[in-house]
């Protein structure tokens, strides 16, 4: 093979192409279709279709097990049901600060984070502490058999309240 | 040449010592001298782009196979029912084959050890340096031996009833007699091919060709039980 | 336009960035491919220039490289499908079921790993046997050769180890055969099962052992020794190609 080939017999017409470089384009493109493909392919086998994780539904029973204005914690699935005078919503029970449980002071009426201080109101709002955001209401609706549900991977942005 | 007085040739293991070899040509000759070099080519791109070329090939076999046939998967272990036939994978059954006939002492540890220990030491053995065809030389006394220990080997192969292992060494052995008979001078085309093979050739020849027919026979010709089935009335 | 992209990759190649990571710079040069091979980690194992005679197909027929490249495929698929597998007892059968239907191109990665598993052992064994017949085992090639052999066990026992993962009926049964055959051994046969399964019977344990001798410790051993067996093809004079043509010059 002799050095620099391309030197040698470049082609007449610049529209036209050495069979050499040619090839290298078919090549190269073939290569470059491949490994997309082999990336959309990858990413599609590396992301789960189906988790064996609990469902982000919550049954949280009638709205009569909750007395009036309360606030009540579900430790299992991190949120907590508040029923006020006009009616429910849920709250996420999970600092968004840095992701520790966060409990219901009654005494105090806030809802405090053992972590790093930070502390909100019982409608989710920051009073005080690093926490970023305020404690995100959570979606909850009526279920046909009159339970109250909750998903707990929709945070709403309008905070409606279920009234029963 | 010089006088071989003028040097003194020393035996020295001092390592600080590059060593030097010393080509004495005591005959009042010229030296003759082969030429050995060879056409050389750049590594990057003719090795690497055959080796790639080689790999791209295998792997698209592969993967059109992959996207064509899946590979098996039967019910859940259940350590309570056995499958019947319960066969190992294909490379595995011509060992399983062997299980029919031999105790697990001979078919599983011992042939298999002897098989494993009889290739490491292939290298070790002048006579499969050398390679030099096996009738080629002592012919009568060769014949012999090789009269006696297929013989012996086939009368222990019928004791046991392993038909499936005698056939093959009995066509090994029958070309082994047609290479023995041809005569190396006058000889052309195949038969002279086969009267330069080394005993190396033939004993490896016999274990391809018993590998062959004892996996073929293991995947295709056995049943339920381990029993002989024709694949065609299957 | 075949200019510009000569251009663009030059304009690539040529900066200080590329130069400290790629040391063989750009062009088409003699030079530059000698480089290519002698400053690269993976491929300086390599001689800069080989010998014509060794190339050609009719030499080796490619056998080794084949083996290698069916070895590659078997870890790249080996490792995707180790994110989906869980080796306890019964999960690893219902995972199988998951690659199948649920996980997308898992039936693919599952087949390719299962044929590449396969046609390695069958390209392991031609291999072995074009070396022999070419007589490329002699002096000073014997140790290779024996390496061979060593690589050819290891191949041998990962697909084994393998093939109990699925934990189906054929997987179970073939390695209660596969360990009572282990247990004839004489004098330390019960005692290289119960090692092997880690208990007495095929149960959770053997396949955890299975698992890890197969993604491990065999793996392992496998890179080592085709390590050596690429390095000794080197020192040993490269790949044997038969007796060159020599010409006889005399003065």
């Amino acid at each position: 093979m002799s050095d620099d080939p391309k030197a040698t017999n470049p082609p007449d017409n610049p529209a036209e192409m050495s069979r050499r470089n040619f090839f290298i384009k078919m090549g190269a493109g073939s290569a470059a279709v491949a490994a997309l493909g082999t990336a959309a392919f990858s990413y599609q086998y590396l992301s789960p279709n189906v988790l064996y994780e609990p469902s982000p539904v919550v049954d949280a029973g009638k709205p009569d097990h909750y007395p009036p204005d309360s606030v009540t914690l579900d430790p299992v699935t991190a949120i907590y049901v508040v029923r006020t005078a006009e009616g429910f919503f849920a709250l996420s029970a999970i600092c968004t600060h840095l992701g520790c449980m966060t409990a219901y002071k009654p005494e105090l009426g806030i809802i405090a984070c053992p972590c790093h201080g930070s502390k909100f109101k019982t409608d989710g709002v920051k009073i005080e502490g690093p926490a970023p955001r305020p404690l995100p209401w959570l979606r909850m609706w009526l279920s046909d058999d009159g339970n109250l549900m909750v998903d707990r991977s929709s945070a709403v942005a309008i905070k409606q309240l279920v009234r029963v | 040449m010089s006088d071989p007085k003028d040097f003194v040739a020393v035996l020295d293991s001092d390592a600080r010592k590059t060593p030097r070899r010393i080509a004495f040509i005591t005959k009042r000759t010229s030296p003759q001298v082969r030429v050995k070099d060879e056409d050389r080519v750049m590594t990057y791109p003719e090795a690497f782009f055959r080796a790639a070329v080689a790999i791209e090939v295998l792997a698209i076999a592969l993967v059109v196979t992959s996207l064509l046939w899946n590979a098996p998967l039967e019910g859940l272990a259940n350590p309570m029912h056995t499958p019947n036939p319960a066969k190992a994978p294909w490379y595995f059954l011509g060992l399983q084959e062997l299980l029919h006939y031999f105790p697990p002492v001979v078919a599983g540890v011992l042939i298999p050890g002897l098989v494993v220990m009889a290739l490491i030491v292939i290298p070790y053995f002048n006579i499969n340096v050398e390679a030099e065809g096996l009738w080629l030389r002592d012919k009568v006394k060769r014949m012999r031996i090789f009269g006696i220990v297929v013989v012996i080997f086939c009368v222990f192969l019928a004791v046991f009833d392993v038909w499936v292992a005698l056939v093959p060494t009995i066509i090994v052995a029958a070309f082994m007699l047609l290479a023995a008979r041809t005569d190396p001078q006058t000889a052309s085309g195949f038969k002279r091919w086969l009267v330069g093979k080394p005993l190396s050739f033939w004993i490896m020849t016999w274990f391809l060709v018993e590998l062959f027919v004892l996996t073929a026979i293991g995947t295709f010709f056995r049943g339920p039980g381990w029993s002989w089935v024709l694949p065609w009335r299957a | 336009m075949a200019s510009t992209l000569d251009q663009l990759l030059d304009q690539v190649r040529d900066n200080r960035v590329w130069r400290s990571i790629f040391r063989s710079g750009s062009g088409e040069s003699n030079l530059r491919r000698a480089l290519f091979v002698q400053q690269n980690v993976f491929l300086h194992l390599f001689s800069v220039k080989a010998r014509k005679r060794t190339l050609e197909f009719s030499a080796t027929w490619y056998l080794g490289a084949l083996t290698f490249g069916t070895f590659l495929i078997l870890v790249i698929t080996g490792i995707l499908l180790m994110l989906y597998y869980h080796p306890s007892v019964p999960q690893a059968y219902a995972d199988m079921k998951d690659l199948q239907f649920v996980v997308s191109s898992g039936v693919f990665l599952r087949n390719l790993h299962r044929w590449s598993a396969h046609a390695m052992v069958f390209l392991v064994f031609a291999h072995m046997f074009k070396v022999f017949y070419r007589g490329a085992y002699r002096p000073p090639r014997e140790f290779n050769w024996v390496i061979g052999v060593v690589l050819l066990l290891v191949t041998l026992l990962l697909s084994y180890t393998g093939y109990l993962l699925p934990w189906d009926q054929l997987a179970y049964w073939a390695v209660t055969v596969g360990s009572n055959i282990a247990s004839a051994v004489p004098v330390m046969g019960s005692k290289i099962r119960f090692l092997m399964l880690g208990g007495t019977a095929v149960n959770a344990n053997a396949l955890l052992r299975f698992y890890v001798l197969h993604c491990v410790i065999l793996p392992f051993a496998a890179v080592l020794f085709i390590a050596i067996h690429f390095w000794r093809i080197r020192k040993d004079g490269g790949i044997y190609a038969g007796e060159p043509a020599t010409e006889v010059k005399s003065k």
